[in-house]
């Protein structure tokens, strides 16, 4: 059955693009072997070769991608704006989770007026717990919250209590362990 | 050292190394007590729809590592949790799928066809039960296939193929499974090709970690954890999130039938489920040994095959669909039986089938000392080749692991299973951020670096992405992970033979394998892009 599919064939060229990048753009640019080389009077494989071979698997993919768009076959890709928005999203709240979660921490020993720096109180209650607890709230409040499209209890215990759990399971047995991002700072 | 000492030690190790604690002055190893946590928590996981065994063996694996660390003695009982939780959540999927017509895990799709109609009709506890026995015996079936097959294989690769014919059969492996796993044999060598180039970045045997772009941070390439996780585990969660942002909080009928008298599995059920058991053990176990094909599609052929049987046989019966307890067995025997049999081409010739098998391979390659492979079954180990082969033992400690895991599904699995309906009560939109943070958490334990957890997220867009083009994320992972190794064994047979560029074709078992991997792609091409009409694209609706 032949069927309109703009976006496979999109899809297809993409990937094809892509491949055609990879090889003769970022392998022979950024790999200071080629294909094969001659080292010490032998030849070897050179570091080009195995992303080169990817990159014509990719190419071939994509080809075939593009054929069979071309003649109506295959099926209609189910990408569309809507994926490309719940990408945008779901990446700014990521951001932002993480943001909190590196900064809160800091921030509260600055406010505190405490002597010593974040660093050296990484691994000390309270502080250790307040990046990671504050950007997992966000971060699975926000995320019930979109699903549910309302404020509820639930939300706000299943937020506090999680990264609490999680923060205890990894923090109480192990000595050695530290919770994002404290190994960071 | 022989066999049966290999095989001794193997046991020896999985019941007496590192006693945990005694009863009645008996000391329970450590390994025993990982196999059995493991397989608990299997069939919760496998019973909470949202959940799937991978998933849970994703986020307790660093756990696992920090808890053993990464000495030689770890080995046996993180495997042990691992295979423990693999073979729970082959029998938790079922629960929900009966109890509430929501499969626990993608493979109990078709339990629901009979099962729930059974529940319906207050015949629950005996839908679990032919559940139990049937998962129970395809499981044990494929571990025996496992047990006398893999090694069988192994010497036979060791004897017949040399470095170019290693090299035709992992592409062979890559094309199979490129070819067969998803709808469409192209976007799956797009797949593959993604996982090759990104395994490929910054790891090569010249100075300059090459396609790096000059930076630092990719100079090493990038941690196997963050690719794995990320495209298997996050991209899951991601699509997951979108789909319950699309239709909102899914609300499931919990209800559930007042119980009949007849709950019993009798004698007479056992004989009336026993030939679709067998021939779905069969069709499971052989399911199972191919890489890349997974245990839906042996549910899916075990459920069709016993169909067919059935109404030849049995024509003046009520049909499968309608609350047979033979559809209920036929479905569970055959995606049970993947289980075991997905391990032979792993410790065979170190090949990862499907998701479970590359946690599996990802532990040991954490863990360090066992490299999976046809080298692990030789007899003869140390300088003078005389002494233990140390993998070989770990190896029949692996097994023994898998039987101790079976006695515990046939004991307790079934009373175990039975009373964990109550996980398909937790909402899927509580779960999946959850398990978002928890997996990035796990990540960063186990490299303590946020740029670890960056790239976890990048790669987890790309297998949204990519789930969301009907690209499957399985050949990605799989290339990913045999990607050095390819490159590695191919530069060895360009050495070995003298910078021949065509090895590959001058060797015949090569020139075989090569052309098996063209045909399987090409055929794949055919019956996927040609044939299948469009209408065939909607998804099952599942718990997952």
């Amino acid at each position: 059955m032949k069927h309109n599919n703009k976006g496979e064939l999109v899809l297809g060229l993409a990937f094809l693009a892509f491949a055609l990048f990879v090889l003769l753009i970022w392998v022979p640019l950024d790999t200071d072997t080629g294909l094969i080389e001659k080292v010490r009077r032998r030849w070897v494989i050179g570091d080009a070769l195995a992303p080169s071979v990817a990159a014509v698997l990719i190419a071939l993919g994509g080809g075939l991608v593009t054929i069979n768009a071309l003649l109506g076959r295959g099926e209609p890709m189910p990408l569309g704006w809507s994926s490309l928005r719940f990408a945008g999203l779901s990446f700014g709240l990521l951001f932002v989770a993480f943001l909190l979660m590196r900064w809160i921490g800091p921030l509260a020993v600055t406010l505190a007026g405490e002597a010593e720096s974040y660093r050296n109180l990484r691994d000390t209650l309270p502080w250790k717990y307040l990046g990671f607890l504050s950007g997992g709230f966000v971060l699975i409040f926000v995320s019930i919250v979109a699903v549910e499209r309302r404020l509820t209890v639930r939300a706000f215990l299943v937020a506090v209590l999680a990264p609490l759990i999680i923060a205890l399971v990894y923090d109480l047995p192990f000595d050695d362990l530290l919770l994002p991002p404290n190994g960071d700072l | 050292m022989g066999f049966w000492e290999h095989l001794w030690l193997g046991v020896l190790t999985v019941f007496t190394v590192g006693p945990a604690f005694e009863i009645f002055g008996i000391p329970i190893s450590i390994t025993l007590l990982m196999i059995v946590a493991g397989f608990c928590i299997g069939i919760i996981v496998g019973a909470t729809p949202g959940l799937a065994g991978p998933m849970a063996m994703a986020i307790a694996l660093p756990i696992l590592i920090s808890i053993f660390g990464v000495k030689q003695d770890a080995l046996l009982p993180v495997l042990g949790f691992l295979i423990g939780i693999m073979k729970g959540a082959t029998i938790g999927g079922a629960v929900p799928a009966i109890l509430f017509n929501t499969p626990g895990t993608p493979d109990a799709l078709l339990t629901t066809f009979d099962g729930y109609p059974m529940a319906k009709r207050g015949k629950a506890r005996k839908a679990l039960k032919a559940a139990h026995f049937a998962s129970a015996s395809g499981d044990t079936f494929s571990d025996l296939v496992l047990f006398t097959s893999a090694p069988f294989l192994a010497i036979m690769v060791e004897r017949f193929l040399d470095l170019p014919e290693k090299t035709g059969l992992i592409i062979l492996s890559l094309s199979f499974i490129a070819a067969v796993v998803g709808r469409s044999a192209a976007k799956g060598l797009i797949s593959a090709g993604l996982g090759l180039l990104v395994a490929y970045i910054g790891k090569g045997e010249d100075f300059y970690p090459r396609l790096s772009l000059g930076q630092e941070a990719l100079a090493d390439g990038f941690p196997v954890v963050t690719a794995v996780l990320g495209v298997l585990i996050l991209g899951e969660v991601f699509k997951g999130l979108e789909d319950l942002l699309r239709s909102g909080p899914q609300a499931r009928d919990l209800s559930q039938a007042e119980a009949s008298a007849d709950n019993r599995f009798g004698w007479a059920d056992v004989r009336a489920c026993w030939p679709y058991i067998r021939s779905s053990a069969l069709i499971g176990t052989a399911i199972g040994a191919l890489p890349g094909i997974g245990s839906t599609l042996a549910a899916t052929l075990g459920y069709a095959s016993g169909r067919r049987s059935h109404a030849r046989k049995n024509p003046e019966q009520a049909r499968f669909g309608s609350g047979r307890i033979e559809g209920v067995a036929a479905t569970e025997a055959a995606n049970s039986a993947v289980s075991g049999a997905n391990l032979i081409p792993v410790l065979s010739l170190g090949i990862p089938g499907n998701a479970a098998a590359v946690f599996l391979i990802l532990a040991m390659d954490s863990i360090g000392g066992f490299n999976p492979g046809p080298s692990v079954f030789k007899l003869s180990g140390g300088v003078t080749g005389e002494g233990v082969n140390p993998e070989l033992v770990v190896v029949f400690g692996i097994f023994t692991a898998m039987m101790v895991a079976n006695a515990l599904n046939w004991s307790l699995g079934g009373l175990f299973m039975r009373s964990v309906g109550v996980m398909a009560r937790i909402p899927k939109h509580l779960l999946l951020p959850v398990i978002l943070l928890l997996t990035l958490t796990a990540i960063y334990v186990q490299l303590t670096s946020m740029a670890g957890v960056y790239f976890a997220i990048g790669f987890g867009f790309l297998g949204y992405f990519m789930r969301r083009i009907d690209m499957s994320v399985l050949p990605f992972v799989i290339a990913f992970i045999l990607g050095r190794n390819l490159e590695d064994t191919a530069r060895q047979a360009f050495a070995a033979t003298g910078g021949d560029a065509l090895f590959l074709l001058h060797s015949p078992i090569a020139l075989v394998f090569i052309l098996v991997s063209v045909a399987v792609v090409a055929m794949a091409f055919w019956r996927s892009e040609a044939a299948a009409p469009p209408e065939s694209h909607h998804e099952p609706k599942t718990g997952k």
